[in-house]
C-alpha cells in the first residue's frame, strides 16, 4: 500500500503547523488542582492550627467551666447509698468494740457525744450499738467513701513508722496534753472534743504552710503526742472520743448533745469517763494515726505551669514610608488619604506560661488578631488589567482591579470632584506571641506586671489596599502582602487574684516590625513604600495554674 | 516577568510564578492533551497531572533545550501514560485496519482550519491517533514511540501509515484538503 498520498514531509508540516496553532484555555478547575498539590504545606499549617486553636480552647473551657478536681474529692460527692447500707450492717453485726475500727468505719465522720444514759432523748442508733459503744452517739456523716479511697488516701501520705521515732513535740502535743490535764481536773468536755479538734485543725495548718519537706516530721510528732497521751491513760478521758475527722466541714458535734453536755458539766463527765474503756481510747487513737492525718488534703504544691487567656480590643494604626513628600503634603491638606483612621480591631489568644522564678515567667501561645485601619479616599470607575495577582485560597490569579484616587480633582481641575469613600483594611493574622512577664510589684493578692514578645505572624487574608507607587491611587493587590511577618508586643498589667484564677488587665501596643507589602511586584519590579502596623489595645486575660 | 524570572520563581516553590509559567503554556498544553484524550476532562485531568509533575521535576531541568520543549515531553508522557491505563487504548494498537469510523458534518467544526484538523485527528481511533501525534506531531521517532506504548517498532510504523491515510480521507471527505491529484492545490490553499 502506498503509504501516503501526499509527500509525508509536507503532510507532517502541515499538521504540526496547524495543530501549533491551536490553543484551548483550561478551566480554572486546572490550576486549582495543581495549586493544591503543591502547596500542601499551607494546608498542613491551616490545619494544625486549627487543631491547635481548638484544643486550647477545649482545654481552656474545661478548665474554667468544671475545673479539675482530685480524682478522691470528685468521688466523693458521688452517691454512695451502698456505704451506708455496709455502715448499718457493720453497725448492727459486730458484736466488738473493735469492729468499729475497720477502714469502713474509721473513716467516716464520727461525732462522739455524751451517752445516752446522759440525756432525755437518746438516739435509736446508740441503742443499735454493741455495748462497748453505748456511750457513744455516733452520727454518721456523710457515708461516701470506701474501704478504696481510704486506700488510695493513704498512698498520697507518708507512710507511718511502725515506732514513732524520738522527734521533738511540736507544739500542738502540748496544747493537746495541757488541755487534756485540765480536763482530768474537771473541765468541761466539750473542751476535750475542741481540743482534739484544734490539734487536727492546727496540724492541718502546719502540714498546709510547711509543705511537703515538714509533713512527715509533723505527722510523726502528732502521732507521738497521741501515743504518749494514750500510753498515759490520758485519752481514757470521754472527750477524746470527739473525734474530730479531718473532713471537718462534715463532721460536728450536734447541737443537741452539746447543749447537753454544756448542762451536765464536769462531774458527769468524769462518770462517763470511768465507764469508758481503755480500749474504745486506744481505738480512736488508733483511727487517728490509721487515717485521720491521712485524710488531710494535699499540700497545695505550687505548679509552675499556667494558662493565660486574653481578649484584647484594639485601636490600630499604620506608618507609612517611602511616600512621595509632596504627595504626602498634598494628601495631608486635601485629602487625608495617608492619614487613615483608626480602626477597631481585637486580639484573642491563649498562652502557656511556665514560671520561671517567682517573679518571672515565660510564654508562649497561639493569637488570633484582627487589625483594621480605615482610609478616606475618592471613588473612581477604573477597573483596570495590570498584570497584578489576587491572592485566593488557591494562589494568585490576574484579574481586574479597583483603583480608588488619593486625589479628588485633578490638577487643573477640569474634572468634577470625586465621591469621597472609605475604605476599610483589614487583616487577619494568625501569630504565636513568645515572650516574658515579669512582676514588678505587688503582694499575692495584687501585683504589676510588665511583659514582652515577638509574634511571628502568617497573614491568613486580608482586604487591605495599597498605595500606587506613584501615589496617586489605592489598589488592591493581594499577592503584594507578606504572608510571614513579624510583630513585637509590649504590656504592663495588673494582676489580681481570686482563689487559684488570677485575673489581668492592663494596655498593651503591639508594632509590626516588617512592611506589610513585599519589596518587590511580581515582576521583580521595587515597590518603594512600606507600612507598618500598630495597635494600641487594652488587655484582659485570666490565669489559671495547670495541673 | 522574564521566563528566567518564573523559572526561579518556580523552583522556589512561589504561587505566583507558577501561575504565571502556568497561564503562559497551559492553553498550548491542553490543546496537546486534548489530542490524546477522549474528551476535554480528560485532557484537563492530564494537564492537572502534568504540569504537577512540571512544577515538582523543575529542579531537574538544566537549560539544555528550550523549557517549553521540556513541559512539553512531560505532558505527552503524562498523557501516554493515563492512556496506557486504559485497556481499550492498549487494545485499539493492535488494530490493523479501523473500519466504521463515521464523520459527520457536526463532528468537524468549521471555525477555524487548525481546530478542524484538531477534530478530525481526534476522530481517529485513539491507536492511530496516538501514534500519528507522536510521530507526526510531537516529533518522536517510531523506536522511542514503539519504546514509549510497548509496541514493536514496525507496528508503530504501520499504524502511522493507516493513521495518516485515514486522516487524508477524513480531511477529504471534510473538504478540507482536496483529492490526491488535486494535492498542489490544497497545500496552497490551505498555507
Amino acid at each position: 500500500m502506498k503509504e501516503s498520498n501526499f509527500y509525508s514531509d509536507d503532510f507532517e508540516q502541515l499538521i504540526r503547523d496547524k495543530t501549533e496553532q491551536y490553543k484551548m484555555y483550561p478551566s480554572e478547575n486546572v490550576w486549582k488542582g495543581v495549586h493544591n498539590s503543591l502547596h500542601t504545606k499551607r494546608k498542613w499549617f491551616i490545619g494544625s492550627m486549627s487543631v491547635l486553636v481548638t484544643g486550647i480552647l477545649f482545654m481552656a473551657g474545661r478548665e474554667l467551666i468544671a475545673p479539675s478536681v482530685h480524682p478522691i474529692a470528685a468521688r466523693k460527692t458521688a452517691p454512695a447509698a451502698g456505704s451506708m447500707g455496709d455502715l448499718s450492717k457493720s453497725s448492727e453485726s459486730s458484736g466488738q468494740a473493735g469492729t468499729l475500727h475497720t477502714p469502713l468505719a474509721a473513716y467516716r465522720p464520727v461525732t462522739a457525744a455524751l451517752n445516752s444514759r446522759h440525756t432525755a432523748g437518746a438516739d435509736n442508733a446508740t441503742e443499735e450499738l454493741d455495748p462497748g459503744y453505748k456511750g457513744l452517739n455516733i452520727t454518721i456523716g456523710n457515708p461516701v467513701l470506701s474501704q478504696s479511697d481510704i486506700s488510695e488516701w493513704l498512698s498520697h501520705v507518708v507512710r507511718l513508722p511502725e515506732h514513732a521515732p524520738d522527734l521533738a513535740v511540736v507544739e500542738s502535743k502540748s496544747a493537746m496534753a495541757e488541755q487534756w490535764r485540765a480536763a482530768e481536773d474537771g473541765s468541761h468536755p466539750q473542751d476535750i472534743a475542741r481540743t482534739s479538734a484544734e490539734v487536727v485543725a492546727g496540724h492541718r495548718e502546719v502540714v498546709g504552710e510547711t509543705g511537703t519537706k515538714d509533713e512527715s516530721d509533723d505527722v510523726r510528732n502528732v502521732l507521738e503526742s497521741l501515743s504518749a497521751s494514750a500510753a498515759s491513760g490520758r485519752v481514757s478521758h470521754p472527750g477524746a472520743r470527739v473525734l474530730q475527722n479531718p473532713g471537718s466541714e462534715r463532721s460536728s458535734v450536734t447541737g443537741k448533745n452539746a447543749d447537753v453536755a454544756n448542762e451536765r458539766g464536769g462531774a458527769s463527765a468524769k462518770a462517763d469517763a470511768a465507764a469508758i474503756s481503755e480500749a474504745d481510747d486506744m481505738q480512736r487513737i488508733n483511727w487517728l494515726r490509721d487515717y485521720a492525718m491521712n485524710i488531710l488534703p494535699p499540700s497545695s504544691k505550687r505548679g509552675r505551669t499556667f494558662l493565660q487567656l486574653t481578649l484584647s480590643p484594639t485601636l490600630n494604626y499604620r506608618t507609612l514610608n517611602g511616600v512621595d513628600p509632596q504627595m504626602e503634603k498634598f494628601g495631608t491638606t486635601n485629602t487625608g488619604s495617608l492619614n487613615p483612621s483608626p480602626g477597631l480591631g481585637f486580639e484573642v489568644g491563649g498562652s502557656v506560661l511556665y514560671r520561671l522564678t517567682r517573679n518571672l515567667s515565660i510564654k508562649a501561645g497561639l493569637q488570633f488578631n484582627f487589625i483594621r485601619y480605615q482610609i478616606g479616599t475618592y471613588a473612581t470607575n477604573n477597573w483596570q488589567t495590570q498584570g497584578m495577582a489576587y491572592l485566593t485560597p488557591y494562589g494568585y490569579f490576574v484579574d481586574s482591579m479597583r483603583q480608588h484616587s488619593t486625589r479628588q480633582a485633578n490638577q487643573n481641575n477640569t474634572m468634577p470632584p470625586k465621591t469621597v469613600v472609605t475604605l476599610d483594611n483589614d487583616y487577619y493574622q494568625l501569630s504565636a506571641p513568645i515572650g516574658f512577664e515579669l512582676r514588678v510589684l505587688g503582694n499575692e493578692k495584687l501585683q504589676l506586671h510588665v511583659g514582652a514578645t515577638v509574634q511571628p505572624s502568617y497573614l491568613l487574608s486580608t482586604t487591605a489596599y495599597m498605595l500606587s507607587e506613584d501615589n496617586t491611587s489605592y489598589d488592591k493587590l493581594p499577592s503584594m502582602f507578606r504572608k510571614w511577618n513579624v510583630s513585637g508586643g509590649v504590656e504592663a498589667f495588673l494582676t489580681y487574684r481570686m482563689g487559684n484564677i488570677r485575673w489581668q488587665i492592663g494596655p498593651e501596643f503591639r508594632y509590626q516590625l516588617l512592611s506589610s507589602y513585599t519589596s518587590k511586584y511580581p515582576n521583580g519590579d521595587q515597590y518603594p513604600i512600606t507600612e507598618n502596623l500598630k495597635s494600641y489595645g487594652i488587655k484582659f486575660g485570666i490565669v489559671k495554674p495547670l495541673p | 516577568m522574564t521566563e528566567e524570572a518564573i523559572l526561579q520563581g518556580c523552583l522556589k516553590n512561589e504561587a505566583a510564578a507558577q501561575r504565571e509559567l502556568y497561564n503562559r503554556y497551559s492553553p498550548k498544553m491542553l490543546a496537546v492533551c486534548y489530542r490524546f484524550a477522549h474528551n476535554r476532562e480528560d485532557a484537563e485531568d492530564m494537564l492537572q497531572e502534568g504540569f504537577i509533575k512540571v512544577f515538582s521535576q523543575m529542579h531537574t531541568f538544566q537549560n539544555k533545550g528550550a523549557f517549553e520543549g521540556w513541559i512539553r515531553r512531560i505532558i505527552v508522557h503524562t498523557c501516554i501514560n493515563n492512556l496506557k491505563k486504559n485497556k481499550r487504548f492498549n487494545e485499539s494498537l493492535d488494530i490493523v485496519h479501523a473500519h466504521g469510523v463515521q464523520v459527520r458534518e457536526e463532528t468537524v467544526p468549521s471555525i477555524v482550519q487548525a481546530k478542524q484538523i484538531v477534530e478530525c485527528i481526534r476522530v481517529l481511533p485513539i491507536g492511530y491517533r496516538t501514534v500519528l501525534n507522536l510521530y507526526a506531531i510531537e516529533g518522536y521517532s517510531h523506536k522511542e514511540i514503539a519504546d514509549m506504548l510497548d509496541i514493536e517498532e514496525s507496528t508503530s510504523r504501520s499504524q502511522y501509515t493507516r493513521a495518516k491515510q485515514m486522516l487524508e480521507e477524513i480531511l477529504i471527505r471534510k473538504k478540507i484538503l482536496t483529492k490526491p491529484r488535486e494535492k498542489t492545490e490544497w497545500l496552497m490553499a490551505v498555507r
